[in-house]
């Protein structure tokens, strides 16, 4: 009974135990079930009793017990060592989330029964662990801030001391520890800390008061002052902690500061130069693509005006007309154009967007400016309006070739067809719907191989479209023999030509056709008549070559029985071997003259061959004109007189000598000479008049005879042609002496016309002789 | 003493006109109907003047006289071309002959005679 009262009592007392503790605790059997738990755990794990005792503490709320760490210590751990502390588990739990807890387990050496009893304290320190943590970072931020952060008692000895404000004011922790604060005070200012301490002891703070110090060194610095008083445990106050920085730089450019924190991620993620300027138009900061743009660095930017920048290169009246005209009355302005020439970076195109904005923790304006260089952008707009307006000129001069095209297409009489890449007819030439008498509709669009029921399906066609063209960007005279089904068997000559589109990669071929049919036929002509030309000339020549041959044969051998004839007659007439009678003597000299008639007529003959081969050879000399008139009319007096005639001479006294063939000169007066007389009747007269007419000598050889018909007028230079007069038969002539005296003038360099007023109107032969002659011999 | 006159030609009429030609004007005729012949009898008989046809069956006149002129016996005979052809060539392939004339077809009866003898000297 003692026994078990005693047991009940330690119990009790147990119980009261764990009712009384803050910590949660809890009480397991040897089965690990729960015996017992208390009062705060329930509240702190937000269950209750009845879901508790008994149960398997790893089952306990939804099995979120069932921690490793716990297995281990309850099952691992306590088995060895009847005690275990500051077992720290940590654990997301349902109700109350993550937790750090430190369990401290006791085994009980004499369980009040056989159980094995375990009790199990947690203590959750997820708060405390917190506090720690944050408590070692606080330390850190003391010992590592450069603010400065000093303890003082309320008198302002100062107790603690930082490396920050030892930093700011050039006393280490030691060698100001136990001064009065007021060692830092300038002149003037320690009233203020007095001021201040009062304050603090009437448990008032400071915030962020801006005043001065003075440093070690007697420097006077401005200074930012956070205080707040300092309480003991019993909620006295017992001290004074004073936060500070040195705001010295920052008063310069206070706005940067601020600015900084306000907009300096903005600035610095920007890729546009930004700059960001003060009312009086100094920098307070710049993106740091303006420093990488400009090429300048923070220290000669940051605090200058603006114009100042960069030597002076930002003074363009422009920007001085944004900034201190236009802004003044608006808020904002865009796409401001300002070209200027910059020392650093040559001359740009920038586009100014400037902001005016209310600082919003103070009064004043600031002035954010965002620079675009449109330098390149503007360049490519430039080049891009020139190359639009060069596009639309090659359009237009494109629009206009191709009209001018087109017209040479319809106006150039061969046919012509242009076609796609694809073989397909573009368009074709008036004249090709003419020439293959096709139309438009059957024609365009159609793969040239099928036009015209497939007649232009021709191999060697698509040997040159298929083959030659895509090796070749043109292509000449590729003559093309086919049997059109429209127009029958035709031979053409084809030129093509590849031209590029301008605006476009598609290739166009353009196919002159050129009908060759009627040409071939003609050339073909022409070569064979060009053929038997070359034949007949060849002929002509082997004939000339005979004729004259046979000529020289001729008068050889004619000449050979005539030398027999008049040499034989003459002998006889002469009676050299004895007297003929009358008759014999009249018969002989018959033969005598028919032979010599004869011979000058092979003569004349041979001569007109001669000079018509043009073989006649002009022996040329000096002639004596005069005299030589004077001679032949001597030579003809005998004749002259017979007949009855008067002869007249009429030769110039400045009638010079000339070069002749003296031979052939004779004959010539001769002949005309002897013509006149022969074809002028008795009583009739006959004359020669000579005159000089630089360069030449003119003669004139007339009568007052019969006159030729000017019917016959061409006739009688055709040879063998003898007027029909009554005079010409019982006269002697060839008909050759006219056209043989004319061929020799000529041949002179001269020239020799007839001339007569009719029949019986007497004739004048009129010849010039050149001076000099223009024969070369 | 009578001069002597080869003649040649192959013409019977010619060879017989030019013979009683040269006859009545007193000359001693010698006749060859042929070059060759023509080239025997004047290095036999070396005639005064030799009348040459320019055409013979055999060879060229010109041909003959060439031959003539270079034989020591006969290279002074004046030789009297009588020839049909009038062309040039003719006429120059006779002026080549040193010592040489000219007569043309058909002669004069009147004055062959005299024609030749000038070219005796």
């Amino acid at each position: 009974m003692l026994k078990k009262r005693t047991v009940t009592k330690s119990q009790e007392y147990a119980e009261s135990i764990i009712n009384t503790v803050r910590e949660p605790l809890i009480v397991l059997d040897r089965d690990l079930r729960v015996l017992t738990a208390s009062r705060s755990f329930y509240e702190f794990f937000k269950v209750k009793p009845k879901d508790t005792v008994g149960q398997l503490i790893y089952d306990l709320g939804n099995k979120q017990w069932d921690i490793p760490k716990l297995r281990e210590l309850l099952e691992t751990i306590l088995a060895k060592k009847a005690t275990f502390d500051d077992y720290e588990v940590e654990h997301d739990f349902l109700g109350i989330g993550r937790r750090t807890m430190l369990l401290n387990a006791r085994r009980i050496p004499n369980p009040p029964q056989k159980l094995k009893v375990i009790l199990l304290a947690i203590e959750d320190i997820t708060k405390r662990k917190k506090m720690e943590e944050s408590y070692l970072g606080l330390a850190a931020i003391v010992n590592t801030s450069l603010d400065g952060i000093i303890g003082k008692t309320l008198h302002g000895d100062i107790v603690s001391w930082n490396k920050g404000a030892e930093k700011i004011y050039g006393y280490t922790e030691k060698e100001i520890q136990g001064k009065n604060i007021s060692l830092l005070a300038p002149p003037g200012y320690k009233k203020e800390i007095l001021n201040q301490l009062k304050k603090l002891q009437a448990g008032e703070s400071i915030k962020n008061h801006e005043t001065k110090r003075v440093r070690k060194d007697g420097v006077v610095i401005d200074v930012s002052l956070t205080l707040s008083s300092i309480e003991d445990k019993s909620g006295n106050i017992c001290g004074v902690s004073a936060i500070m920085h040195d705001i010295t730089e920052q008063k310069k450019a206070k706005q940067v500061l601020i600015v900084s924190e306000y907009s300096e991620s903005i600035i610095n993620t920007v890729r546009e130069p930004l700059i960001v300027l003060d009312q009086d138009l100094r920098v307070v900061t710049v993106s740091r693509s303006f420093y990488d743009f400009f090429k300048v660095n923070p220290e000669e930017t940051v605090g200058q005006l603006i114009y100042d920048l960069g030597n002076k290169q930002w003074d363009i009246p422009k920007l001085r007309e944004l900034l201190e005209d236009i802004l003044p009355k608006k808020v904002s302005f865009d796409n401001y154009e300002v070209e200027h020439n910059f020392s650093t970076i040559g001359r740009r195109i920038m586009l100014l967007n400037a902001r005016q904005i209310k600082r919003v923790w103070g009064k004043e304006r600031i002035i954010l400016l965002a620079i675009e260089d449109i330098t390149e952008r503007r360049e490519i707009e430039i080049g891009l309006e020139k190359t639009r307006k060069e596009l639309e000129v090659i359009k237009q001069s494109a629009d206009e070739v191709s009209e001018f095209a087109e017209s040479v297409i319809n106006t150039v009489r061969e046919p012509l067809i242009s076609l796609d890449q694809d073989l397909r007819v573009v368009s074709v030439s008036r004249s090709f719907y003419d020439f293959f008498k096709v139309n438009p509709e059957e024609t365009v669009g159609q793969l040239i191989y099928d036009l015209g029921n497939k007649q232009w399906d021709i191999p060697k066609l698509r040997e040159l479209l298929e083959d030659i063209l895509p090796k070749k960007v043109s292509f000449d005279n590729y003559e093309v023999e086919h049997n059109f089904s429209t127009i029958g068997r035709r031979i053409m000559l084809l030129n093509a030509r590849q031209i590029k589109r301008v605006w476009g990669k598609e290739r166009i071929i353009l196919l002159a056709i050129e009908d060759i049919t009627e040409r071939r036929e003609i050339e073909n002509g022409l070569e064979k008549a060009h053929e038997e030309l070359t034949e007949l000339a060849d002929e002509l020549k082997r004939v000339a070559r005979a004729k004259s041959e046979f000529l020289a044969n001729m008068s050889h051998e004619l000449r050979t029985p005539l030398n027999s004839i008049n040499g034989f007659s003459e002998v006889l007439y002469d009676e050299t071997f004895g007297p003929l009678n009358e008759k014999q003597k009249k018969y002989v000299n018959n033969v005598l003259a028919s032979g010599k008639h004869l011979l000058l007529l092979i003569n004349q003959i041979l001569d007109m061959a001669k000079v018509e081969a043009g073989r006649m050879k002009l022996a040329l000399s000096n002639l004596p004109m005069k005299s030589l008139l004077n001679d032949i009319s001597l030579l003809l007096a005998d004749m002259v007189s017979k007949k009855k005639v008067e002869m007249l001479l009429e030769i110039a006294e400045d009638l010079p000598n000339i070069e002749a063939d003296e031979l052939r000169l004779k004959e010539i007066i001769y002949n005309l000479l002897s013509n006149a007389v022969k074809f002028t009747p008795e009583g009739g007269k006959i004359g020669i008049r000579a005159k000089k007419a630089d360069p030449e000598i003119e003669i004139v050889v007339w009568d007052t005879g019969v006159g030729i018909a000017p019917e016959n007028m061409e006739k009688i230079f055709e040879g063998f042609f003898r007027v029909d007069t009554p005079y010409s038969r019982v006269t002697e002539g060839t008909g050759l002496g006219l056209p043989l005296s004319k061929k020799l003038v000529e041949l002179h360099g001269g020239k020799l016309s007839v001339e007569s007023d009719g029949l019986n109107k007497g004739t004048s032969v009129r010849f010039t002789l050149p001076i000099v002659s223009r024969e070369v011999l | 003493m009578r001069k002597k006159a080869l003649v040649v030609d192959d013409n019977g009429n010619n060879l017989l006109l030019e013979k009683d030609l040269l006859e009545v004007a007193g000359f001693e005729v010698f006749e060859a109907e042929s070059a060759n012949e023509g080239i025997t009898i004047a290095g036999r008989e070396k005639p005064d003047v030799i009348i040459m046809d320019v055409r013979l069956p055999d060879m060229r006149g010109t041909e003959a006289a060439r031959i003539l002129r270079q034989d020591k016996e006969t290279r002074d005979i004046p030789i009297v071309f009588v020839t049909a052809s009038v062309m040039a060539g003719g006429r120059e392939e006779i002026e080549a002959i040193p010592n040489s004339g000219f007569i043309g077809k058909p002669i004069n009866t009147r004055t062959f005679a005299k024609e030749v003898s000038q070219f005796i000297k």
